[in-house]
């Protein structure tokens, strides 16, 4: 009740004019930002937010919310008329989406995607109204010990999910974001540290720089790399751009059970759209009754993946406004950009703005219905928007990662973070290291480096109470069980063991 | 060419372990802060030995499956025909390192823009072989999208968000 009473509220204090017009034009970009192959929601959160400083809190914070559930929603769109997902999210979509569109359905198809977004982001809000306060609440208990291993745990399950080919790579990746970190300023003695001498690096990297590097210059070179994609011509005159609601009741459960799923993973820190969307195709797959026409152009397949993935985008809200871990590498951007608006997410969010968390619904309610009313009215402009040449679009995008982190400090040092750091992205990218661990290991590194010394402070420099605290130790077996199943034998032998009880029994 | 390959790993597992080895011995000589008499269990370099003993690790790690993907690789080469080109790469690469580590600050952000977008559509649409009215139809495009692009991102930024642009 006393939910709903702030829900009200904040719904009253957002419900105006110009947030409608904030709403519809940062949704809009986010949706083309998304749509186009190269353009991912990070980038786009990233960029926005240096747009954003002179806005008032909860403008600047709507219309980052706003370009973050378009952006997501609109990697769909090359997902199936290019078959290159627009956005890492909608990998899981082009499996089912392309085929379809292959067979004239392209717009059918597209009205699926918003569907399935649409009440994915609706059962993500749900449970970030229902989750986030017992979470803020759970974590005024952690104390450094707690967040010291929620730090770790983070980067291993990051690191271990996110990783395209081995996991080794993720922790590769964390480690570094981790030692990017370890530069400038430390948080308890003010001592500089790892800064050659350079002022600038006194207060160490800047994630928004790092960001738009790792994000935008890294996809301006990786667009140019690849070959140019071929748009689906094909249509059929009976495709239809608005979805059948019998097919949605029919896939009711699907889209329930896939939007909870992509919540759930949300929630885990630093692991992203992309694995809510695969895991939810996985599960609707395993349930499925037309399990055979997954991947030839399956309707429930593509609900499935595109529910998924924006249920991830409140799901990566829940931890990034109570624990101050994002759930997703936009998320971690959006961390950024709450500080630099005076918001400090954590577990005294609750005490401190205990509205705030029902603003962020209300915001997200607003862009969902956003993507619904431009999803399924505007389906021929997005075809037109992937039209538009990649020559005359990157030195655009390249533009505004050079001036986006200038313009937050005014440094000319941020615009040379954003190009070592796009080179970094590139070479890692197609070395296969997730950007993902990077990006949260940045994020985590002074919760990490703070709550390790601070704990030891207060047990004297011993060691135990990192084990022994009940939810500490927790985390450990957590961790350990994850780095253990990395190893493909202990894997083997587990899944051996479980099997062989499965025969038994 | 491909990054994704043992030879890769094997040299990214080299590169790694000395990044390690350097944090760890950053982290050990850092400063321990003796004379503000802090607690010892808080000195600023212990986190960066952790770190860089665990890179050193990880690059061990990486080294030996590095070996093991080797002779994956002898049986079953790595192909790349996906039209990926490195050279459009480079110029992409090149081009905006200039702009952005050079052009701005040395020029005016509206000519240091004006001049990278029309040069970047210049290169990579540029018709080699084409008549003598596409290579103009060409130029006059670049211009004009350079100057819109220049003069629409310097006046945003400039008035709509007050920033003294380099």
């Amino acid at each position: 009740m006393e939910g709903l009473a702030a829900l009200g509220s904040a719904f009253a204090g957002l419900a105006s004019f110009g947030t409608l017009f904030n709403v519809a034009w940062a949704t809009l970009l986010g949706i083309f930002v998304g749509s186009l192959p190269g353009l991912t929601a990070t980038m786009g959160v990233a960029l926005l937010t240096t747009l954003t400083y002179t806005l008032d809190r909860d403008t600047a914070i709507l219309v980052l919310i706003c370009m973050y559930v378009g952006a997501i929603y609109g990697g769909s769109r090359s997902a199936i008329l290019l078959n290159i997902p627009g956005t890492p999210a909608s990998a899981a979509t082009s499996l089912d989406g392309y085929p379809l569109a292959q067979q004239g359905r392209a717009g059918y198809a597209m009205a699926l995607a918003t569907s399935g977004s649409v009440l994915g982001t609706f059962v993500g809000i749900i449970l970030l109204v229902l989750l986030a306060p017992l979470l803020a609440r759970a974590a005024l208990s952690f104390g450094s010990f707690e967040f010291f291993w929620l730090a770790v745990f983070g980067i291993v399950i990051s690191g271990q999910l996110t990783a395209e080919t081995s996991p080794l790579k993720g922790y590769i990746a964390g480690l570094l974001g981790l030692m990017v970190a370890m530069i400038g300023s430390e948080g308890i003695h003010a001592h500089v540290r790892f800064n050659f001498d350079i002022q600038d690096l006194n207060g160490g990297i800047g994630l928004i720089p790092a960001m738009v590097g790792a994000f935008g210059f890294a996809e301006v070179l990786t667009v140019m790399w690849r070959a140019k994609a071929k748009l689906v011509a094909k249509r059929k005159d009976e495709d239809r751009v608005l979805p059948r609601l019998s097919d949605l009741w029919r896939y009711k459960f699907t889209i329930g059970r896939s939007g909870v799923i992509g919540t759930m993973i949300g929630i885990i820190p630093g692991v992203g759209e992309d694995i809510g969307a695969w895991a939810s195709y996985a599960a609707a797959r395993r349930r499925s009754r037309e399990r055979k026409m997954f991947g030839k152009g399956s309707t429930e397949g593509l609900t499935a993946a595109e529910t998924g993935n924006s249920a991830v985008v409140p799901g990566a809200l829940i931890p990034a406004l109570t624990l101050a871990v994002p759930g997703s590498a936009p998320a971690a951007v959006l961390i950024a950009a709450l500080f630099i608006h005076g918001i400090r997410p954590g577990p005294m969010i609750m005490v401190e703005m205990p509205d705030f968390i029902y603003s962020v619904a209300i915001m997200l309610t607003f862009a969902m219905l956003a993507i619904g009313v431009f999803g399924l009215t505007l389906t021929r402009l997005f075809i037109l928007i992937l039209r538009v040449p990649r020559e005359i679009l990157m030195p655009i995008v390249f533009t505004l990662c050079v001036i986006g982190p200038y313009a937050l400090t005014q440094r000319l040092f941020d615009i040379w973070v954003m190009v070592a750091f796009g080179f970094l992205g590139f070479v890692l990218r197609q070395m296969k290291y997730p950007m993902a661990p990077l990006v949260l290991g940045i994020i985590l590194g002074s919760l990490l480096d703070k709550n390790l010394r601070r704990g030891l402070m207060l047990s004297d420099g011993d060691l135990t109470p990192f084990f022994t605290r009940p939810i500490s130790a927790v985390f450990v077996v957590l961790i350990v069980a994850t780095i253990a199943m990395s190893i493909p034998s202990v894997r083997a032998f587990v899944s051996r063991l479980f099997g062989g009880a499965g025969d038994r029994s | 060419m491909s990054l994704d390959s043992a030879t890769a790993d094997r040299i990214t597992a080299v590169v790694l372990f000395a990044l390690g080895l350097a944090m760890l011995v950053g982290g050990y000589t850092m400063d321990r802060l003796e004379i503000r008499q802090i607690h010892p269990a808080s000195i600023p370099g212990l986190l960066p030995m952790i770190l860089g003993a665990t890179m050193m690790l990880c690059a061990t790690l990486l080294f030996v499956g590095a070996a093991r993907r080797a002779r994956a690789e002898a049986i079953e080469p790595i192909s790349n025909d996906g039209g990926e080109s490195w050279g459009r790469m480079a110029a992409t690469a090149g081009l905006s390192a200039l702009y952005a580590l050079v052009l701005v600050g040395w020029l005016p952000f509206f000519f240091a823009t004006a001049l990278y977008v029309g040069l970047f559509i210049l290169i990579f649409t540029w018709p080699g072989s084409g008549t003598r009215a596409g290579k103009v139809k060409v130029v006059v495009i670049a211009l004009v999208f350079a100057l819109v692009t220049a003069a629409a991102i310097s006046a945003l930024f400039r008035y709509g968000f007050l920033v003294r642009l380099p």
